[in-house]
């Protein structure tokens, strides 16, 4: 018997009891859908965090926070490590700093204490870090400043300061004109013998950072070079906020910048190779990965659920179609249907259910899918309205592999649920059914 | 044609632990040529609708042999007889035993789409034998606007459709009225006579029973005489 005869066989029969057939195409398609939409969750939130995380520049960048010693101990880095580093394959750039210490910067009346940060300059334009304005200094006696650092000269005098939910001195408390090119004043403390001096240092501001990718973490920092960190740090007894300053010949924290995104788990492989402690945001991608698998293979699991109690229903419906048509297989039998194809024909009727079912889900699955997405940030500016979704957020989507993965349990479950009846069928005594005593 | 070798049937009967047994077919042994028409006789009970059942291959012989076209059927498995009931043997019912919720049409046209019979192959073989039958103008009805005879005749045209060689009757005028009855008989001596099918009919009338070249009489499960009535 041919498969396209087959087919019509299966059409011809369903359309005996139409009503019952498209209840149980029904009950399929709900339940294919409810897996959809369920797992789309998932996925969605997925995608949204991903595409969050690869748009950002940190992508490329790999932390290097220290050298194992051979003996379980992470040591700073010192030039030598970063010229190794800066050899890897696919590595663009090795920006580097070490901190001075904590100092006091006045401009005018307006005054705040900030930490002071030697950076090599250099690799850092190699690397392409961006600022929000001027341009990297060009002499020892220009600096940098950290984006929220240029926010947060303050009067000393004013009785209460105002900030907003940030931290940052609100705008009429603090100097409102801008930084890049003006000379704000760097206060040394000197002890020597136990005699204390304070002179000031000027510095003109030559660029300003852009503010750190994640919302809350703020930049009050000074960049100063390398010569001007040397010069500094070799002040007999200079003194920040913590004691007397030593000159470090190692760097305390180095950042990798890969070529490209595709560079960074070989160049992570290979400094892990060499001892050195190293985070990426790729590697955390790798557990956000995992978490959503986990998550979505556990949303998947409780819609599989879904299928599993519609294939009662079609259990049911087959079950009561052998019994039906029993007279008419033990005729098929009698004038030579072999049990195989009396089999295949109701084990395909169980699957044309199923493939409907899924069918029909997949559509529903993608009507609700769209629905939430436009509906949801609308209702979130309604109950939140303070509150402000990410861009591009997706609460659900619904890839190709959900797709196939939905379509491939709901046609296993249908067509297992069809194996009992169709086995009933084969079974059907030719004699008995003829005497319509089944 | 068909070799029946000391064939017996027994079914058991009641509950399990507390079955008896009871002897249907006891030791018959019958030949049947090429091209006979060969009727079974026998009263209600006599055993003879098993024995037919027994040699179309919807019960297994307790014991015995039963050999068909060379082909020893009586050891097939269910699927080897369905494909040698397809390839080999017509049915002619006394019930007729059409599918209701098919076409007289699609009824005749079952054994072809069963065997894989082209779509276009089968739609000139149902119709022509649908002819053959005198009801190429009741394709499009179901048996239940057929009269006695007509669905007899569509279920003749069903078993014919793939030109079987052997034909089994089980009581097939059983649901006729006499004149129908005769017409059929004709027919069925026709077919005999111009294609050569070997038939086999079973049948408690002994008229009906007189259009075989040869009758075989059954009493209580045995072989009670054989031979030519004119």
């Amino acid at each position: 018997m041919k498969l396209k005869d087959q087919f019509r066989f299966i059409r011809q029969n369903m359309k005996k009891n139409r009503m019952r057939v498209s209840m149980t195409i029904l009950a399929t398609a709900m339940g294919c859908a409810f897996l959809i939409v369920l797992a789309s969750v998932a996925f969605g939130l997925h995608s949204t965090i991903i595409k969050e995380n690869l748009e950002s520049p940190a992508v490329t960048q790999i932390e290097v926070h220290g050298l194992n010693d051979g003996e379980g101990n992470f040591g700073p880095l010192n030039d030598k490590n970063i010229e190794s580093i800066e050899e890897l394959n696919g590595v663009k750039a090795v920006t580097r700093q070490r901190d001075l210490s904590m100092f006091t910067y006045s401009i005018e009346e307006y005054s705040q204490s900030a930490s002071t940060v030697q950076s090599h300059f250099p690799s850092m334009t190699e690397a392409g870090i961006e600022i929000s304005e001027g341009a990297y200094p060009k002499n020892k006696n220009e600096v940098m400043v950290g984006y929220h650092f240029a926010l947060s000269f303050t009067d000393p005098d004013a009785e209460e300061i105002e900030y907003n939910e940030f931290g940052v001195p609100l705008e009429e408390y603090r100097y409102s004109e801008n930084l890049v090119g003006k000379t704000i004043d760097m206060e040394l403390k000197t002890v020597v013998d136990g005699k204390e001096t304070i002179e000031t240092v000027p510095m003109t501001v030559s660029g300003i950072f852009e503010a750190p990718a994640r919302e809350w973490s703020q930049d009050y920092s000074v960049y100063i070079t390398d010569e001007k960190y040397n010069e500094l740090a070799a002040i007999p007894g200079l003194t920040g906020e913590f004691g007397e300053i030593e000159k470090m010949d190692y760097y305390q924290f180095a950042t990798v910048y890969a070529n490209t995104l595709e560079d960074v788990k070989p160049v992570v492989a290979d400094l892990e190779n060499e001892g050195y402690a190293v985070y990426s945001i790729v590697s955390e991608m790798a557990q956000i990965n995992m978490f959503f698998n986990v998550a979505k293979a556990g949303l998947i699991f409780i819609g599989t659920i879904a299928i599993l109690i519609a294939s009662i229903g079609i259990f049911n419906t087959m079950t009561m179609a052998v019994t039906e048509r029993a007279p008419d297989i033990g005729i098929m039998k009698a004038i030579g249907a072999s049990p195989k194809v009396i089999k295949r024909i109701f084990l395909l009727e169980s699957s044309y259910i199923g493939l409907m079912g899924a069918v029909i889900g997949i559509i529903a699955a993608y009507i609700i899918s769209i629905s939430v997405n436009l509906g949801l940030p609308f209702i979130l500016m309604q109950v939140f309205p303070e509150d402000q979704l990410p861009e591009g957020f997706t609460f659900s989507s619904i890839p190709l592999s959900l797709i196939l993965i939905a379509v491939a349990i709901c046609l296993a479950v249908t067509i297992l649920s069809g194996v009992r009846p169709a086995k009933r069928a084969t079974e059907i005594d030719v004699l008995k059914a003829m005497r319509r005593e089944l | 044609m068909i070799e029946v070798n000391q064939v017996s049937h027994h079914f058991r009967l009641g509950k399990k632990g507390q079955q008896s047994r009871l002897d249907v077919i006891k030791n018959i042994s019958f030949h049947v040529q090429q091209g006979e028409i060969v009727s079974i006789v026998g009263r209600s009970g006599s055993g003879k609708s098993t024995l037919l059942n027994l040699i179309s291959g919807f019960i297994k012989p307790s014991e015995g042999e039963i050999i068909i076209s060379d082909e020893k059927v009586s050891e097939f498995t269910e699927s080897e007889f369905a494909d040698f009931r397809l390839k080999n043997m017509g049915f002619i019912f006394q019930n007729f035993q059409l599918i209701p919720s098919m076409t007289a049409y699609e009824n005749v046209e079952l054994p072809l789409i069963l065997k894989g019979v082209s779509e276009a192959a089968r739609k000139q073989m149902t119709i022509d034998m649908l002819k053959t039958v005198g009801l190429e103008h009741f394709q499009g009805h179901y048996p239940s606007e057929l009269s006695g005879g007509q669905q007899q005749r569509v279920s003749i045209a069903r078993a014919l459709v793939l030109e079987p060689p052997l034909i089994l009757a089980d009581e097939p005028t059983g649901s006729l009225d006499s004149e129908t009855e005769q017409d059929l008989l004709r027919f069925i001596q026709k077919l005999n006579r111009e294609r050569g099918i070997t038939f086999v009919i079973i049948t408690h009338d002994d008229e009906v029973a007189k259009i075989g070249n040869r009758t075989i009489r059954i009493t209580d499960g045995e072989l009670a005489e054989s031979g030519v009535f004119v």
